[in-house]
């Protein structure tokens, strides 16, 4: 990036969750007011708005979301819609490197529980018509990649126990995460045989504490250019690099399905615009839809080598610890709960893993924040749109 | 309400799994599309189309869904995963149909690497009032009861002076439930009479070696249309791609129509069918005629109940023509009479059966007159006739009135099957008749007398050709092969209602 970066001045957000006494607006105008008082902002401060949300239209029968953000703000200024918050945070900082636009409000909001008798059906003809058409759930795609990951790295009855409880260990660390987590779904421990009796319970290699839930939630940041941000904010943390890519909406149709390839090359083309590598990055956000999610986003970002993610995982979170050792170095994989525990409203999701790094990289996410010897400098988010169809990663820093 | 435009496209692409191959590359692709994504603009103009609709594949990976989203509820649990066709060249999501999963352990990992076959099913459950969906993404393993055969188009040899039957299929589920004596076949809760009749026109078709674009016109005689307005026809023609197809339009240049008459509805057809494929212009030409039943009832305790211990699922297809006939149709005869002995007005799920007709004189005096008819008509007597068969609503009827006409048992039971499906409605008489073609020789006699109820007959005199040795071997899946398969699975009389309502 030749420009120098955006900055993130304010963060907000609501509490993941069932919210159904609230309007989708009510989510909205929460984490915005919360985001701009961090920032110290007004409204009128604001040059434009992006907004991001997967289901409204679905599941609030609400068309031109922009409108409400516009009557909640009183405010007439650009807004756009995106799907994912990592998407509508890209495009904020593309128009700020642009010179565009100096204050920016970004925001995501869902409201998947309003219709939790048929969201599933939605979330799955998002990820792919025609595998829905075959009778395909957003769960079985999770299923059908780790079968085909554990014929390829070709893992032995025992290689399969490891990697089992692997797993499992991963949903105990996000839930034991989320306890710290005041605004986190689930704010309680669940233990690794719990994990597996829900497995054999649905005869199935992933079980119900495998997956993130349905949500509802909303998060805001106000992103400014640098300039502006050295005025407004006193540490303003930085978008070292946003980067993105796109892969076939049909799962089955890919060459590679034992991980993302958007995935790769979003967090390659991240690292080229940071100029840094993968092993400067201390805390990282994945996308953990499932724990076999985080998992493989690990080797699809670079942080662990093809087929051996499963070891480096037992072999830390068996010591009760909260990161995982990779390349030799401690990285702190979702601190706030991870979507699992944290809660997945889709459109906010992407908000909520910014808003951790931000607090991380300030030292202020209180009784979770991450210690280490060296300072927290770099962090990363992954979000996915789809069963992989979109990746987008964003690279954080601390100062400019 | 469902999208009918969007049902049409996918529908289209879906019954078939029609897709395209780079002339190029000679990459594959599920969907048809007008370029390679490889090859790029140089590819205009150079993608074929293909399909796997007669392909083997290979289920690469699975899992079991015990949860599916909502429009798949009423198939319970079953097993889904990514299907590959032409050794990994594409790739498809599949579901696996024909598996009652209900309190089995299954180990997934012992399914992937099998063969599997793409079966024409509905795609979920929609409202009551909707277009109803379909798709061929549903799967069966190749070593279980529906076996992979080759689709080959074998060009025609010889003309026959008369027109006849060419080739022939039938269709019966997996699925039976057995009471007594009597075997009676299931549909699968995602079969009905539609996908039947699919399956019935592809194995006439695996049967024939014809061409499938020389089909000028395909009747599909049911009693049991899950549309009381929109034609099966149209459906088995485009699956099936019969006649020239108009790819622009999207449309099949063939004449497709429904017909109805209680269980005679597709043998009524018959001559009908051969008739056209004898007229001048036509030469050269085929005629497809279908019956298909998802035979209904009322359950045991409603008023038609007592038909509930007879009602059987499937389909039989004969192909008519001049060319390469196996079995030439000498003559025929039909009669009927306005008899109200079994009915169901528009808007009743199930058909009433009044009692008092339904013997005598419904069904014995429309079978015996339309079989004495033309026995008279071509002065045969019982024993210049090698195999007679009749309407089978039960084993009673059938066996009385072949023997009332003088016939012996080794002329009669060869095409009695009511006791191994059920009375398959508009499928029952042809599935006998498809029986005895099974293992009939050259220069046998053949006469066929149907049934339906209203009431009428028809009754035809089949002569057998040589050519009938020489197609035999394209057809493994035969009427003896379903009826005594190793991988029947029998259901409870619960779980048969259930099945039999469908999704």
């Amino acid at each position: 990036m030749t420009r120098s970066c955006p900055a993130i001045i304010g963060v907000g957000r609501t509490k993941f969750g069932e919210h159904y006494e609230r309007e989708p607006e009510k989510l909205i105008e929460e984490a915005w007011l919360k985001a701009s008082v961090s920032a110290g902002l007004e409204r009128k401060d604001l040059d434009a708005g992006y907004l991001a949300d997967y289901f409204l239209p679905i599941t609030n029968k609400i068309g031109i979301e922009e409108g409400f953000l516009s009557e909640l703000t009183e405010l007439h200024i650009p807004m756009e819609k995106t799907r994912s918050f990592s998407s509508a945070l890209l495009n904020a900082c593309t128009a700020i490197q642009a010179g565009r636009y100096d204050v920016v409000l970004v925001g995501g909001v869902e409201k998947m529980t309003d219709r939790w008798d048929k969201i599933r059906d939605d979330l799955m003809l998002l990820e792919d018509p025609w595998s829905y058409y075959a009778g395909c759930t957003p769960e079985a795609n999770h299923e059908l990649m780790l079968r085909e990951y554990v014929k390829r790295h070709n893992l032995s009855a025992s290689d399969l126990e490891t990697f089992n409880l692997a797993l499992a260990q991963i949903a105990v660390k996000n839930h034991k995460n989320a306890v710290q987590n005041e605004y986190a779904q689930y704010q309680r421990e669940i233990s690794v045989e719990s994990v597996l009796k829900e497995r054999q319970k649905a005869q199935k290699p992933l079980g119900l504490y495998d997956f993130a839930p349905i949500s509802d939630g909303a998060t805001a940041i106000i992103l400014a250019s640098l300039e502006k941000a050295k005025k407004l904010a006193d540490t303003p943390v930085c978008v070292a690099s946003s980067a993105s890519a796109t892969d076939y909406v049909t799962y089955p149709a890919r060459e590679e399905r034992t991980g993302f390839v958007a995935s790769s090359l979003a967090m390659k083309n991240a690292l080229k615009m940071a100029r840094i590598e993968s092993t400067e990055i201390q805390i990282a956000e994945l996308y953990d839809q499932s724990t076999f999610l985080e998992m493989v986003s690990l080797e699809d970002l670079g942080f662990a080598k093809r087929g051996t993610a499963w070891k480096d995982i037992t072999t830390t979170l068996s010591e009760s610890q909260r990161f995982y050792r990779v390349n030799d170095k401690e990285l702190y994989v979702n601190t706030n709960g991870g979507l699992k525990a944290d809660g997945n409203p889709l459109g906010a999701t992407g908000g909520a893993q910014i808003y951790e790094i931000v607090q991380q990289l300030k030292d202020k996410a209180g009784s979770r924040q991450v210690k280490t010897d060296i300072e927290l400098k770099y962090g990363s988010a992954l979000e996915l749109e789809g069963f992989g169809t979109k990746a987008y990663v964003h690279v954080l820093r601390r100062g400019d | 309400m469902s999208s009918e435009p969007i049902e049409r496209r996918v529908s289209y692409i879906g019954d078939r799994l029609r897709g395209s191959r780079c002339e190029i590359c000679g990459k594959e692709y599920f969907r048809p599309r007008d370029y390679c994504g490889t090859c790029g603009r140089k590819s205009f103009g150079k993608m074929h189309d293909i399909d796997f609709f007669y392909e083997k594949g290979t289920l690469e990976v699975c899992t079991l869904v015990k949860e599916p989203t909502n429009k798949f509820t009423k198939l319970g649990s079953y097993i889904y995963g990514l299907v590959s066709f032409n050794d990994g060249k594409v790739r498809v999501p599949g579901r696996l149909t024909d598996n009652l999963l209900q309190a089995k352990e299954i180990d997934v990992t012992q399914l992937e690497g099998r063969g599997v076959v793409p079966r024409f099913r509905r795609r979920y459950a929609v409202e009551q009032s909707d277009v109803i969906p379909t798709v061929a993404l549903s799967f069966t393993f190749v070593d279980e009861y529906y076996p992979f055969q080759e689709h080959q188009i074998v060009k025609p040899k010889k003309e026959y002076e008369k027109p006849g039957i060419v080739g022939y299929g039938v269709y019966t589920s997996r699925f039976r439930i057995k009471e007594s004596a009597i075997e009676r076949s299931v549909p699968f809760v995602d079969e009905d009479s539609i996908t039947a009749a699919v399956e019935a026109g592809k194995m006439a078709l695996i049967h024939s070696g014809i061409d499938p674009t020389m089909v000028a016109k395909v009747y599909v005689g049911s009693e049991s249309n899950p549309y009381a307005v929109k034609p099966i026809a149209s459906k088995v023609a485009q699956v099936l791609k019969l006649g020239e197809e108009d790819k622009e339009k999207g449309l099949q240049t063939v004449d497709a129509v429904d017909t109805e008459f209680a269980c005679k509805a597709a043998t009524c057809m018959f001559k009908d069918a051969a008739a056209l494929a004898y007229y001048p212009s036509a030469r050269g030409h085929f005629t497809m005629v279908i019956g298909t039943d998802n035979s209904q009832a009322a359950p045991r305790n409603e008023i038609g109940g007592e038909l509930d211990f007879f009602v059987g699922y499937g389909a039989s297809a004969f192909i008519f023509g001049i060319n390469d006939v196996i079995a030439e149709m000498e003559d025929w005869c039909s009669c009927t009479s306005d008899t109200p002995d079994f009915w169901r007005r528009d808007q009743e799920s199930y058909p009433r059966h009044g009692g008092r007709f339904t013997g005598e004189p419904a069904y014995f005096k429309h079978v015996t007159k339309a079989a004495e008819k033309l026995m008279d008509k071509m002065r045969l007597q019982p024993k210049d006739i090698t195999y007679f068969v009749s309407h089978q609503p039960n084993v009673a009827f059938p066996v009385k009135v072949a023997s009332q006409l003088g016939f012996k048992e080794e002329q009669f039971m060869p095409g009695l099957q009511v006791a191994k499906f059920g009375n398959t409605y508009s499928g029952s008489s042809p599935i006998g008749l498809a029986a005895i073609l099974d293992i009939a020789k050259p220069n046998d006699r053949i006469v066929i007398v149907s049934y339906g109820s209203g009431a009428g007959s028809d009754a035809y005199s089949l002569l057998v050709t040589n050519e009938i040795l020489d197609k035999r071997a394209r057809q493994k899946f035969t009427v003896r092969y379903q009826a005594e398969n190793k991988n029947i699975e029998y259901v409870d009389y619960e779980t048969y209602r259930r099945l039999k309502l469908g999704m």
